[in-house]
């Protein structure tokens, strides 16, 4: 270590007095990634098109969860839904600012996320917020047998500001396949109340196709008007050092679940 | 149909029933008001390897002219990492690790930063705050005046991945534009060790030029090797709805922070084509 009071002190590394800004030296730090839990399945579940339907959506899913913990072991990400659209109607009308929505909004998936550990408890889930996502996941899953986690990302204040308007861009999707990508998940699989990826909203266009595959490159050039996930996440994806795909099903259908664990091909599979 | 429990909404975008991710209702939302939380505050970035590492010599003068500038303006004072987030980084790199565990990695060394700026400034009266205390700030700005926080945004594990390579995109200087943006701050001024922006890194080619004024798109256009500041900062500039420009400073020639923070143009400025004045 060199030590000279005349200039910066520095720690000798490969980094040492480099611009991490400069675009050859972020491209020396091109270099294979380990997952660190790579036998879990990341399963995000939906806010809107699941949690807030209540007991008949949510109790047969997580029934179907329960049922594959034996053979597959499951984080639980969970959702915001119609509570964080009324917080973020009100707050674009008192001038918020997107940082401050997100900060709002995370609270609503709290509360989701903390429900289904309730439910979920008697089977050996335990609740974890971000800062026990970070220091105690392993341990956890080690010790317990399964865990449920804020889907929405700790950004708060913090969050980025949008392409577009001024809602959050990372919700529970991005947050949830980021857990997925950092641990080097064996799967991510977002629950939610279609079959997978339409060409348009087959709730209000009955002649909209099924996309049962496609790359999230190719979902970003056909800017489709809306999609099932957070457009963020095709973003993540083109990214991805380890989860280089997620997969979009209906958690309304009985044993979709089940099937996609198992590694079938159900609803929409988006890849790297 | 479904079996939802609806609130009423207090706003006209149909946000209750229609896609978040529909680009129409994006759109619409962007049309609401912005309020500015902390229109006087003004965000201070203190750098790491630029002005931290270098320890006394440029730490003591730099604390000497916050303190002096504490009864005329109120600071949020954010720290960069530096050579430990260097040394660490091509660590975790060569462990393996994903980008972000490099990033709880990163912010531990912004947090230490923060913490010894925090030690030296603890006489006056300022507080160091955690991400989690942000919302007692208002109440130490206006009672002491600055606060002193650790810049890295708390992403923690959800860190996104860069375009290239492993190190994490969003770091200190966008940690502290974001505080800056969320609170509708009256300024972002980054204390680095250069007098501002130049065509490339100065203390590699002496040959380099000097930019004194220049707009994010211009610079983003130019597809620089190199930059004064992480590339998240230009990206998100050119669609923040508060903050209009951002300066960079000498920290190591006394009166360039209180220059800055008077409303002079010395630095750079990087300004918001159409904005700025």
């Amino acid at each position: 270590m060199s030590f000279d009071h005349s200039n910066s002190q520095h720690v000798t590394s490969s980094l040492m007095r480099e611009s991490l800004v400069d675009k050859n030296v972020m491209a020396r730090t091109e270099a294979s990634v380990s997952a660190i839990l790579p036998d879990v399945n990341v399963i995000q579940i939906g806010g809107h098109s699941i949690m807030d339907r209540g007991r008949s959506a949510l109790l047969p899913l997580l029934d179907e969860i329960v049922a594959n913990q034996a053979e597959h072991r499951m984080i639980i990400g969970v959702g915001a839904g119609v509570r964080s659209r009324h917080i973020f109607s009100v707050g674009l009308d008192l001038g918020l600012p997107t940082g401050a929505l997100a900060a709002l909004s995370a609270k609503d998936s709290a509360q989701n996320a903390y429900m289904v550990s309730c439910l979920l408890a008697k089977h050996g889930f335990v609740y974890l917020e971000a800062p026990f996502v970070v220091q105690l996941l392993p341990a956890m899953l080690a010790a317990a047998r399964g865990a449920v986690f804020n889907g929405i990302p700790p950004y708060s204040l913090w969050e980025h500001p949008p392409l577009q308007g001024k809602l959050p861009p990372h919700g529970s999707d991005a947050g949830s396949y980021l857990i997925g990508e950092v641990f080097g998940a064996r799967s991510v699989i977002l629950l939610k109340d279609v079959d997978g990826l339409y060409t348009a909203d087959p709730k209000l266009d009955p002649a909209a196709e099924f996309i049962p595959e496609a790359s999230a490159q190719e979902l970003i050039d056909k800017k489709l008007r809306t999609l099932p996930i957070e457009p963020v996440v095709l973003d993540l994806l083109t990214r991805a050092k380890l989860a280089r795909s997620v997969r979009i099903i209906n958690g309304l259908t009985p044993g979709n679940l089940t099937r996609a664990l198992k590694g079938d091909p159900i609803g929409t599979l988006i890849k790297q | 149909m479904k079996n939802e429990k609806h609130v009423q909404p207090a706003h006209g975008v149909e946000l209750l029933s229609g896609s978040l991710t529909d680009a129409a209702i994006q759109q619409a939302t962007g049309n609401s008001p912005d309020f500015a939380i902390l229109p006087w505050v003004n965000v201070v970035k203190i750098g790491g390897q630029s002005i931290m590492d270098r320890g006394r010599s440029a730490v003591y003068p730099l604390v000497q002219e916050i303190v002096e500038n504490l009864s005329r303006h109120k600071m949020i004072l954010g720290t960069g990492a530096g050579t430990r987030a260097r040394h660490i980084y091509s660590l975790a790199i060569d462990l393996g690790l994903p980008t972000g565990v490099l990033t709880v990695l990163g912010t531990a060394v912004a947090w230490q930063n923060a913490q010894m700026l925090h030690y030296l400034l603890a006489q006056y009266g300022i507080p160091f705050i955690e991400p989690e205390g942000f919302s007692t700030l208002p109440h130490y700005l206006m009672e002491r005046g600055a606060v002193v926080c650790q810049g890295m945004p708390p992403y923690k594990l959800w860190e996104p991945n860069p375009p290239v390579g492993r190190i994490p995109p969003q770091r200190t200087d966008t940690g502290c534009f974001l505080i800056a943006e969320v609170f509708g701050a009256r300024k972002m001024i980054y204390v680095k060790d250069e007098d501002g922006l130049y065509t490339a890194d100065p203390k590699k080619h002496p040959s380099s030029e000097y930019i004194p004024r220049i707009s994010v798109e211009e610079l983003l256009a130019r597809d620089l090797e190199d930059l004064i500041v992480e590339r998240a900062v230009l990206e998100f500039m050119a669609r923040a709805r508060n903050i209009r420009e951002i300066q960079f400073i000498n920290g190591l020639k006394p009166g360039q922070l209180t220059a800055a923070l008077n409303g002079e143009p010395v630095g750079t400025v990087i300004y918001r084509n159409g904005d700025a004045k």
